[in-house]
């Protein structure tokens, strides 16, 4: 995989061009066959010339691998009020010098959609605008559009080998995607949601961040770095979140923010919203990805109580379009989805346990870091705005599960807007992270003056696509064979003990049918003389017999 | 047919280099807007256009165009015309305009002629 990226100044007709052409040579010298090279080209220049023609400044990266090439050209400047109409051929808004020279025919935006397989444009008024364009090398002209979904890639790593079967995490997976079984634990990755269920409930660190051991390149040098706050107040008490905060700027990061003031700038559009009566009740804002799989998987029917943005993570990696960032991300939904946000590498995400190697040797060393001069300002996310009224913050999994399925039920008629987390006291507490989130709140509190003034507040960013119910595992292409399949579950599924032991890897009877029928287990629950379909043994008789 | 030899027949005066000596054109195709330009530029179209910028040669850089054929006498500039040396694109100026150049270059019979 290779990685550029080149700046574009807005309005510099004389040096348009020469970005895609230095992107040109890189490609040429990796053997790029003509069909892409054209359509990349195409793709490439036209998208430059947007940040010419409209913005201030700008720039194209790209990232070449064996089979795409994914290119993300961002800039600041005055954004597209509607960009369903500067996709329409022959619409524009380009100035009179630049029509003179041939430009400004509302060409652009459709000639990059037609030579991409795939194609994105993201905008915020005054602020800028993203384009992304993948073009797939190895059928250069195929039209279809790559399916991003399928197959399902693994958001949560597993180490086999660390397992002893105690069975905790099919137990805590709120989405009955694990199953332990002889071969060892294993993730049905479309049903995984990204929390750190199974990280918390697991002793032995069987589960982890993939990747986690290094990121995927190497970091630019200048790079922003945004840290969720428990990161930096995760290490022992001699060394204060201020302290640690400079040991990173050490390392090489020019900046360093803190998660928290997207965060925090999604809850102040959330209750800002809520307070209008123009938001459903009640009204979830994302401010856990892993909650909002989790509503999209098993409480669909609350999708439209969904707000409209980005979770923070996603919102932090659009906010410095031009700059190379490093995200920390405190659990698998955060690094799926700031590992979406680019495809060019002008992002990476690294895991806290990374960041914290290489950050301890420094601290350990006793220097001390110089602190920077903004660190008296109050940084804006901490000014926390009252919550509004019926508001109601619900952390960890148990709990969420519970508020969602009253929700569902319509019994949160008091509730205005819920402010939910997965991991227990909100990202401070993930697993991931060094410390027990209570020590790390109260080291963060002792000390947690972190630099943060100076710079524009971080903005709630809209969601592009709106949620959309996740959809479940196809038991078969064919719909008459899925059929079929279904009534075979439900039959095996009735004449199995309904315990829910999790004595045959999967956590309840019913996914351990699913599993028969779709192959993917023997038939070996060991209350059910080993024939779970023949066996006619209901619920309440086999616990009767048990009991006995 | 080589480009030496259709500014021939088109009478158009040729501006080579030693990158563009010999080039092969086998299409023309002619447009004033850049987007229709660059949409349909290949490694053997002659691009025909009154435009008359730096970033005619930019495009034909990027597609490996032979050659660019500036219509209505149009007068390069130094800029163009070293971008253009130093991309290996020949340039060609005609004193005719837009249309009639298409007709002179159908005319010639030696390649295929696309408008905008």
């Amino acid at each position: 995989m290779i990685t550029v990226s080149y700046p574009i100044s807005g309005g510099d007709f004389d040096s348009a061009g020469i970005a895609t052409r230095m992107l040109k040579e890189q490609l040429a010298r990796i053997g790029v066959g003509p069909k892409a090279m054209r359509r990349a080209m195409i793709a490439s220049y036209e998208a430059e010339m947007n940040v010419v023609i409209h913005a201030r400044v700008g720039t194209l990266w790209a990232c070449v691998d064996r089979d795409k090439l994914d290119l993300e050209v961002a800039d600041e400047g005055p954004g597209i009020p509607d960009v369903e109409l500067a996709l329409k051929e022959g619409w524009s808004t380009a100035s009179s010098q630049a029509r003179q020279m041939g430009f400004g025919a509302g060409m652009g935006l459709p000639n990059i959609r037609r030579n991409s397989d795939f194609f994105d444009i993201e905008t915020r008024i005054g602020r800028g605008t993203r384009i992304r364009s993948t073009i797939l090398l190895s059928s250069a002209g195929a039209a279809e559009t790559p399916d991003r979904q399928e197959p399902w890639p693994p958001l949560v790593s597993v180490d086999g080998a660390r397992c002893r079967s105690c069975m905790r995490c099919i137990f805590a997976c709120p989405t009955t995607a694990l199953r332990v079984r002889a071969g060892g634990p294993g993730i049905r990755n479309a049903l995984c949601i990204g929390c750190t269920a199974c990280m918390t409930a697991c002793e032995r660190s069987v589960y982890g961040l993939p990747g986690a051991e290094a990121p995927s390149r190497e970091i630019p040098a200048g790079s922003v770095l945004v840290v969720p706050r428990g990161f930096l107040s995760g290490f022992p008490v001699t060394d204060s979140p201020l302290r640690v905060t400079g040991a990173l700027r050490e390392i090489g990061f020019a900046e360093v923010r803190l998660l928290d003031e997207w965060e925090q700038a999604l809850r102040v559009s959330a209750r800002a919203r809520s307070l209008s009566g123009s938001a459903p009740r009640p009204f979830i804002p994302p401010f856990c990805p892993a909650v909002v799989s989790l509503v999209e998987s098993r409480f669909p029917s609350l999708i439209p109580n969904l707000g409209p943005w980005l979770s923070p993570v996603e919102a932090a990696g659009e906010e410095f379009p031009l700059r190379p960032v490093a995200i920390v991300a405190s659990c698998p939904a955060q690094m799926s989805l700031s590992r979406g946000v680019s495809l060019t590498g002008r992002l990476t995400v690294v895991s806290p346990a990374w960041l914290s190697e290489l950050v301890r040797p420094l601290l350990a060393s006793g220097r001390s870091f110089a602190e920077t001069t903004d660190a008296a300002d109050a940084p804006a996310w901490r000014t926390d705005a009252a919550a509004v009224p019926g508001e109601l913050a619900v952390t960890g999994i148990r709990h969420v599960l519970a508020v969602l399925a009253e929700a569902e039920a319509g019994a949160l008629g008091d509730v205005s807007l819920l402010d939910l987390t997965l991991c227990e006291t909100g990202c401070n507490g993930s697993p991931l992270l060094c410390a027990d989130p209570y020590l790390s709140l109260h080291r963060w509190e002792r000390g947690g003056r972190i630099p943060a003034g100076g710079r524009p507040e971080a903005a709630a960013v809209p969601r592009r696509r709106p949620s959309a119910p996740r959809p479940g595992v196809r038991l078969d292409p064919d719909m008459g064979t899925a059929i079929a399949k279904l009534a075979l579950i439900d039959t095996m599924t009735r004449s199995l003990p309904g315990r829910d032991c999790g004595a045959c890897g999967a956590p309840t009877c019913a996914a351990f049918a699913e599993d028969v029928v779709m192959g993917r287990a023997a038939e070996s629950c060991p209350y059910a003389a080993g024939s779970g379909g023949k066996r006619a043994a209901g619920r309440g008789e086999k616990l009767t017999e048990e009991t006995q | 047919m080589r480009v030496e030899d259709l500014a021939l027949r088109i009478d158009a005066r040729l501006h080579l280099s030693a990158g563009s000596t010999g080039s092969e054109v086998g299409q023309a195709y002619a447009a004033d807007t850049m987007s229709e330009l660059i949409a349909h530029a290949a490694p053997d179209t002659l691009l025909v256009t009154s435009l008359n910028n730096t970033q005619l040669v930019r495009v034909a850089e990027l597609m490996d165009v032979p050659g660019i054929c500036l219509v209505g006498g149009a007068n390069p500039g130094p800029d163009l015309l070293s971008l253009a040396e130093a991309a290996g694109t020949a340039i060609l100026v005609c004193q005719d305009d837009l249309e009639q150049t298409c007709r002179r270059l159908e005319s010639a019979g030696c390649v295929k002629v696309t408008r905008a």
